[in-house]
């Protein structure tokens, strides 16, 4: 494991742009979104029914569930439209040269 | 790891019936084609209710009230779309215009919301499904569902029971703990503007919304139940999604008015995907969904068949 908590996630290239893209980190999945400001991460399955929010319908900063349409803000998790009530887990992520990194906090 | 719950969305992937850049393309919305067919909606519905007017005095405003009332119960398909966020890419629009077909149908939109959540979770699963119609066993039962008659019996008894704060052992299954306050608030906004609806027309006379509005909605309805048996009656009692729901293949007027709807065997597979994107689906889904070609009509001969044979 890196020093300072960063993780190599996938090459820049495998980067879905405007979407969001499936990731595998060990026994992680993960849903890695590129928004209008920046890279954002989270765990890749909606807290409602767990269905995989990767092919779900993204838009700006919004997440939808492809099961319910239950949505999350990717900045924070939040839950912001029904049937999902609990946030999602989120993880910082970033470009570092051309590989995208999170942060497992 | 833990896996994802297996969606139709999650099979057509791990099939290749769609790629995910497909699946992208199919899920865009906007919100140019449904403020375009709101505008026709609202053309359509003057005119209809006009024919009512013209008709007033006369037997023949009766055909009229009916026809117009096959147009007001489709403010279930417009609602039912906004129910998923895929009439509009604003999502605020979708909440604000499924709120107000809820109002006209009698429909409250957050408890119809978390009552078709469920019934995607568990469609055509005899017990789990909320919104099951079961296939009826007797020419009686038949003709009784398409009356509407239980139909309305069963919406008005939930509306009531939510307006007194009930909610039943079913429906708290699929309504989370901090919603169940909405759905009561809902109901009873629900039922103190109908309350004052009718205190308005006795007070002042004008019995106007009745003929224009409720007796139509009632004379409609049984051709809604018509549709709506269309799309799971009939089909295997299984969770395969290409087995228990039935696309029907319809005319353009009524395409329209149920906000294509009637691909509903594709809008199971991938609920994300915008009404008007829906015929593009099921150009990918030829072959994987089972198809009615000869429409609504067609699905009742299906059904009749059925009943006959368990006859």
């Amino acid at each position: 494991m890196p020093d300072d908590g960063w993780h190599d996630l996938m090459p820049l290239a495998d980067l879905r742009r405007g979407w969001v893209t499936r990731a595998v980190l060990g026994t992680r999945a993960l849903a890695v979104y590129d928004t209008p400001s920046g890279l954002f991460a989270s765990a890749a399955l909606c807290t409602h029914g767990g269905a995989d929010l990767c092919d779900g319908y993204f838009d700006g900063h919004l997440i939808e569930c492809p099961l319910h349409q239950g949505a999350f803000d990717v900045r924070t998790g939040a839950a912001i439209g029904a049937p999902v009530t609990r946030a999602l887990k989120t993880f910082p992520a970033r470009v570092d040269g051309d590989r995208v990194q999170i942060r497992l906090t | 790891m833990a896996n994802p719950i297996i969606t139709p969305l999650t099979q057509a992937l791990a099939e290749n019936r769609l790629t995910r850049d497909e699946l992208r393309a199919l899920m865009q919305r906007r919100n140019g084609p449904a403020l375009w067919r709101l505008a026709v909606w609202a053309v359509i519905i003057a005119l209809t209710g006009t024919l009512i007017w013209a008709a007033w005095n006369s037997w023949l405003i009766w055909p009229a009230m009916f026809v117009h009332g096959v147009v007001l119960v489709h403010f279930f398909s417009l609602q039912h779309e906004c129910v998923h966020y895929t009439v509009f890419r604003t999502r605020w629009l979708n909440d604000l215009v499924g709120n107000v077909c809820g109002a006209v149908i009698i429909l409250p939109h957050q408890f119809f919301r978390y009552e078709h959540c469920d019934h995607h979770t568990h469609t055509q699963i005899d017990g789990d499904d909320p919104e099951m119609v079961p296939m009826p066993q007797t020419w009686g039962q038949y003709a009784l569902y398409l009356s509407a008659i239980p139909y309305w019996c069963t919406k008005i008894t939930e509306l009531l029971r939510h307006a007194a704060g009930r909610l039943s052992v079913a429906e708290r299954r699929f309504t989370p703990k901090s919603a169940e306050a909405v759905v009561i608030r809902e109901a009873r906004w629900m039922l103190a503007g109908y309350v004052a609806l009718f205190a308005a027309m006795a007070i002042s006379g004008v019995w106007a919304p009745l003929w224009f509005w409720l007796i139509p909605l009632a004379l409609g309805e049984p051709v809604m139940r018509f549709i709506r048996m269309t799309e799971h009656v009939g089909r295997p009692k299984v969770a395969q999604m290409s087995d228990n729901t039935r696309t029907s293949l319809v005319s353009f007027p009524m395409r329209f008015l149920a906000w294509n709807m009637n691909y509903h065997a594709e809008h199971h597979y991938v609920a994300s995907v915008p009404f008007h994107a829906l015929p593009r689906l099921h150009e990918k889904l030829r072959g994987h969904v089972h198809v009615e070609p000869g429409g609504y009509i067609g699905a009742h001969r299906d059904i009749v068949a059925q009943l006959r044979n368990a006859g």
